[in-house]
């Protein structure tokens, strides 16, 4: 490991995005992983909400490895998938449910996202 | 875990703050069109860490080796975010994030520490930093490159996995005074339940224990309005939502809902639910800390089947499943409740199924 060095490098906005979608995509499969104990306890549509999200997880990070290689088409639905991941936590944001608003669920519910959209925006260039 | 400890707000306060200062730093440095973007947002992030550790030290005075931790931790990040040209910079910002994030599994699994909001925010901050520190660049002249994304992809899922487990572990073993059980926050009362206190709770036994005995008959439960809801761990809850709706506040002949052991004789019931209208509305407490009220918080709760699991310590759900938090409400138990008396959060499992046996 060495000093960074770049020299007439193309952006490194995918690799950015590949991190925090990596981040994204951990956090899914624990959700998903968490699911499990109460479907062993007899809630039985747990285990397909489970594995939907393990499932999920493991779409994340393939649009994450895509964004790696600068593919336009995983670059647009993860565009996409972040766009309603942030609509879907602004609702649970405003509705008067005693969802989570603290710092935690701040930052993975609304700035994760946001930081996703604000990274794949833009340079298109960046990808084929 | 879903708290801020006051003694750690300021850590919050002094990372939201070096947020905009870091900006600025890197702005006004010209050696940022020297590395990648990764690297600047890696800087920026250890520069909140870093301000956060250095602000705890503050209200951790009386703590010497937690103070020489945060000091230690805080300069190092700070000066790491300032030094991102150096050689070193990756192997020396790796390796200082892995052994803070080791170091609080550790903190915390020992006992030294309970996880809360500030904490949690600040190993996510440094989870992600870890990623960005470690994943090479398109363009960049690098050796090590494989190694560095063999370290990318154990460090950050595994480190991330070990953290959530233990914080989820030790928060579930030892919850603070405020949480009786897994996504209970208890309201707070005095600690030792006066005279007069004893008294008011017997009597709210006794005269809701008489209001609800018709209710044997689960019949006339389900005459009167009540519906059964789920089986959960052998008992459910039948609601009746002409009393949720009318609000009516702790009223024996009106209780939200009803309790029943789902036993092979049919339903047997083993008390009274009274809820409030409100969620943070917590109810009257005659009883002081015999009659506590309970709010159920960080639920995930999925409107398929009406089934739920707990939110985890980074603040997700499963798919499907939307984090709520249900209004006070505060059992009245019936039967005989040994381990935690006629007004606990939960029935003890035992009873249901010596129940269900008999």
């Amino acid at each position: 490991m060495i000093a960074p060095n770049v020299s007439a490098v193309s952006s490194s906005r995918p690799e950015a995005a590949f991190v925090l979608l990596l981040m994204q995509s951990l956090l899914w499969a624990i959700a998903g992983i968490s699911a499990m104990p109460f479907a062993l306890a007899g809630e039985v549509f747990m285990v397909g909400l489970g594995l939907a999200s393990l499932l999920l997880a493991l779409a994340t990070s393939l649009l994450a490895i895509c964004i790696l290689w600068r593919r336009n088409r995983a670059r647009r639905w993860a565009m996409r998938l972040e766009i309603a991941c942030l609509v879907g936590s602004l609702v649970l944001l405003v509705v008067p449910i005693g969802a989570n608003h603290g710092p935690v669920s701040l930052m993975t519910n609304i700035a994760l996202p946001i930081a996703l959209i604000a990274l794949l925006r833009k340079p298109r260039e960046a990808f084929t | 875990m879903f708290d801020i400890a006051p003694d750690h707000a300021i850590g919050l306060y002094a990372g939201l703050l070096a947020l905009p200062l870091a900006l600025i730093a890197i702005r006004l440095r010209p050696a940022r069109h020297s590395v990648p973007g990764t690297v600047l947002a890696a800087s920026v992030l250890l520069a909140m860490s870093g301000a956060t550790h250095l602000a705890l030290i503050s209200t951790h005075v009386t703590e010497p080796l937690t103070s020489w931790l945060f000091l230690a931790n805080g300069t190092g990040y700070i000066a790491l975010s300032f030094a991102f040209t150096w050689r070193w910079w990756r192997l020396a910002s790796a390796s200082l994030l892995i052994a803070t994030l080791i170091g609080y599994v550790v903190w915390i699994a020992i006992g030294l520490d309970s996880p809360d909001q500030v904490a949690l925010a600040t190993k996510l901050l440094e989870l992600t930093a870890l990623g960005l520190v470690l994943v090479p660049v398109r363009g960049e002249h690098v050796t090590h490159r494989s190694w560095r994304w063999v370290s990318l992809g154990v460090a950050v899922p595994l480190l991330t996995l070990v953290a959530t487990s233990t914080i989820w572990i030790v928060d579930l073993a030892r919850p603070d005074a405020q949480h009786s059980h897994a996504g209970a926050v208890l309201q707070a009362t005095n600690d030792v339940a006066t005279p007069q206190q004893v008294a008011a709770a017997a009597q709210l036994y006794s005269v809701t224990k008489a209001a609800i005995l018709p209710y044997e008959d689960w019949h006339k439960a389900l005459a009167a309005g009540y519906k059964p809801g789920q089986d959960l761990g052998g008992s459910s809850h039948w609601m009746n939502q002409h009393n949720v709706d009318a609000g009516y506040v702790m009223d024996p002949n009106h209780p939200q809902g009803l309790v029943y052991a789902n036993s092979k004789h049919g339903p047997v019931l083993l008390g009274a639910m009274f809820q409030m209208k409100r969620i943070g509305q917590f109810g009257p407490d005659p009883g002081g800390p015999l009659t506590a009220w309970h709010q159920h918080e960080n639920i995930c709760v999925t409107p398929i089947g009406f089934e739920f699991s707990l939110m985890t310590p980074f603040a997700t759900c499963p798919l499907g499943a939307i984090d709520i938090s249900a209004s006070p409400m505060l059992h009245v138990w019936i039967v005989d409740n040994p381990k935690g008396g006629p007004f606990a959060v939960d029935i003890d499992s035992d009873v249901v199924k010596s129940i269900d046996r008999a």
